[in-house]
């Protein structure tokens, strides 16, 4: 009982100390997790402020408009790179947004039971596939039996890429819209098919575009599933069936290469590229916050 | 909200579509050696201007792939350094000719800060370096080559290909020419198993080149037209006729000289006899079907390959560092090319 009393002694003796000490703590932490932010902040602005420096520099009308040159011959640009990502990356965005919203929709309204599970599960699985792995199977159901490159098969593996986070962030965006929202509609006397249609995914849509422009982010920065499916090409190709340029593709052949002419022009590549997935990303929070007023008014 | 952002992202889409010109007619594929694609790439740029009906797609991933997307059929046409053996012929399961399409060397480039003057290796200093026997770029057999060239205490990095090449090809066959040792040890193949400590593995000669270019003490082979494109220093190297000769067009078609008479199975012009000789050179291959499955297609590469290994297409190998084909050779792969059904 003794030593009991005294624990409790020392307990309001020091309970100043105690508050001082669990300050210095409180600070300690403000201040570890504030340096580590500067670290991750830092690390992305040298990024980006090292590709600005190198690319901006190769960055002109012709790179934008033109052809590569062949070896040797100097100038040339990645104008076949810009629109086959503008090719592949659409196609693929066509594809996967039947798809992924309608797996969404089934998920959000139906999704009960074992095959609701696992689509969730495949899905989830999906999202982890690492892209290469995803490339290889492209090139096993659509290059190797049709026997040639394509475009096409590029698309449908950025499509591989895009449909779990469409299906999963649809599902989410379709779930938040408020069940008040839908019975209401039920109770002026829509069906439940027009209650879906024309309020709950017009409601949830703001939502669902953010994550259409994720998942176009998410590709356009892809090379690897590109090197067995769209191969490369140094022509104006506007053939889905034939093997076409792509920008990511592009920058890695040229970074590769002994060429300094190439080099600087991998890294005008690679600015387009990080443009590109900041303007996805900017429209996307700007989406988001839409979706936010909306389901706040 | 979805149809209008559809809507204009087809919009882009078609203006883009419509800004570019419109596409060539029949596009034919290729694929395979890095060691060809600068003179491939020069080559079938030239040809497309003269017949813009047709244009060729070259894609440099390395002549073991080019071998392998050539066997699965996915492209018209595989090149390789190093011509298809009986087994890899087999696997393709239809009759594959083989034809002749460049000559070139490859140079021993080095990355050493601080000498300008290029630097000398025997063969035997090679094959050293490459076993991991030397290690130090001032060891006494490099620095006994090289009086008054004052070497770092630098560690040797060794560059190889990572990828299936024939550039690696030709040179472990060189290496097995001057060594014994590397022959028992290593052998020869596209891609082997690098017995030096330091070893770094870079994909493709560009791949070889960068890596060479980005670490000091660095050595690597890499095809002629790289290292020049570059202004790489490449080491002199002395021949099996116990001359010092450095890796350049005149070199490579002495080597080439000294035997006339190449075939797809009797084809190594590596550690060649000769003066003059370049010791690691090599011949590139083009591999087609004899019969290929489509006609039309089959004709505009007959007209591609038919002017490749012409005088008109060989005329564009000195301006990207390659060797012209002797006329001799010129004559044997046009008349292997007939073989085709076109």
């Amino acid at each position: 009982m003794a030593s009991f009393a005294g624990a409790r002694d020392r307990a309001s003796s020091t309970r100043y100390k105690r508050l001082g000490r669990r300050r210095v703590y409180g600070h300690l932490g403000t201040a570890l997790a504030l340096g580590c932010a500067t670290v991750a902040a830092a690390a992305l602005l040298a990024i980006l402020g090292y590709v600005v420096y190198q690319g901006i520099g190769a960055i002109n009308w012709a790179f934008l408009t033109q052809l590569p040159h062949p070896v040797g011959v100097s100038g040339g640009g990645v104008g076949n790179g810009i629109l086959g990502s503008l090719i592949i990356i659409g196609t693929a965005t066509l594809m996967a947004i039947p798809i992924g919203l309608l797996t969404g929709i089934y998920l959000a309204l139906f999704g009960r039971g074992a095959i609701a599970e696992t689509l969730r599960f495949f899905s989830d699985v999906l999202s982890g596939v690492p892209s290469i792995a995803i490339g290889l199977f492209a090139y096993t159901v659509l290059v190797a039996p049709l026997k040639h490159f394509s475009a096409f098969s590029a698309s449908f593996a950025f499509m591989m890429l895009m449909l779990p986070l469409l299906v999963r962030t649809s599902e989410q965006a379709i779930r938040s819209v408020p069940q008040s929202v839908r019975e209401g509609a039920l109770a002026l006397g829509m069906s439940n098919a027009r209650a879906t249609l024309r309020i709950v995914l017009p409601t949830a849509m703001p939502a669902i575009v953010t994550a259409l422009l994720l998942a176009i982010a998410r590709v356009t920065g892809e090379t690897a599933p590109l090197l067995f499916t769209a191969f490369g090409s140094q022509f104006w190709e506007t053939n889905p069936s034939n093997p076409m340029a792509e920008l990511s593709l592009q920058v890695f052949t040229y970074a590769i290469s002994p060429y300094p002419s190439w080099q600087a022009q991998a890294w005008g590549g690679a600015l387009l590229l990080i443009v590109a997935v900041f303007a996805l990303s900017a429209g996307a929070r700007f989406m988001l916050s839409r979706a936010m007023r909306g389901l706040e008014a | 909200m979805t149809s209008s952002w559809m809507r204009r992202l087809a919009a882009l889409g078609m203006v883009a579509a419509l800004s570019a010109p419109a596409a060539a007619a029949t596009q034919l594929t290729g694929a395979g050696s890095s060691f060809d694609y600068p003179f491939f790439s020069k080559a079938f740029y030239i040809y497309s201007q003269k017949n813009p009906d047709v244009t060729v797609n070259y894609q440099s991933i390395g002549s073991g792939g080019g071998i392998q997307q050539f066997t699965a059929k996915n492209v018209d046409f595989g090149a390789t350094d190093v011509p298809m053996n009986a087994e890899e012929l087999s696997r393709a399961g239809q009759p594959v000719l083989q034809i002749p399409v460049t000559l070139g060397g490859a140079a021993v480039a080095y990355n050493l800060p601080g000498v300008t003057t290029m630097i000398r290796l025997t063969r035997q200093v090679i094959a050293d370096i490459y076993l991991g026997k030397i290690l130090k770029w001032n060891d006494p057999a490099i620095a006994r080559l090289n009086k008054g060239v004052n070497l770092p205490d630098m560690a040797i990095v060794v560059v190889h290909r990572s990828d299936g090449s024939g550039t690696s090809y030709m040179f472990t066959d060189f290496l097995s020419h001057v060594s014994p040792e590397w022959k028992s040890k290593v052998g020869v193949g596209k891609s082997v198993s690098w017995p030096a400590p330091s070893s770094v593995g870079a994909k493709g000669n560009e791949g070889v080149a960068g890596q060479v270019r980005s670490t000091p003490g660095a050595i690597g082979y890499v095809e002629l037209a790289y290292v020049v494109e570059n202004k790489m220093p490449a080491a002199i190297i002395e021949n099996k006729a116990g001359k010092w000769v450095s890796c350049a067009e005149d070199t490579v078609a002495a080597s080439a000289a000294t035997k006339p008479e190449v075939s797809a199975t009797n084809f190594s012009i590596v550690d060649a006899a000769g003066a003059d000789s370049y010791p690691i050179a090599s011949y590139s291959w083009v591999v087609i079907y004899k019969k290929p499955a489509d006609a039309a297609r089959a004709k505009m590469l007959y007209g591609v390959l038919s002017w490749l290994v012409g005088p008109q297409g060989q005329s564009n190998a000195k301006s990207v560092d390659y060797v012209p084909l002797p006329k001799n050779v010129q004559a044997a792969a046009l008349g292997t090319l007939k073989q085709m059904q076109h």
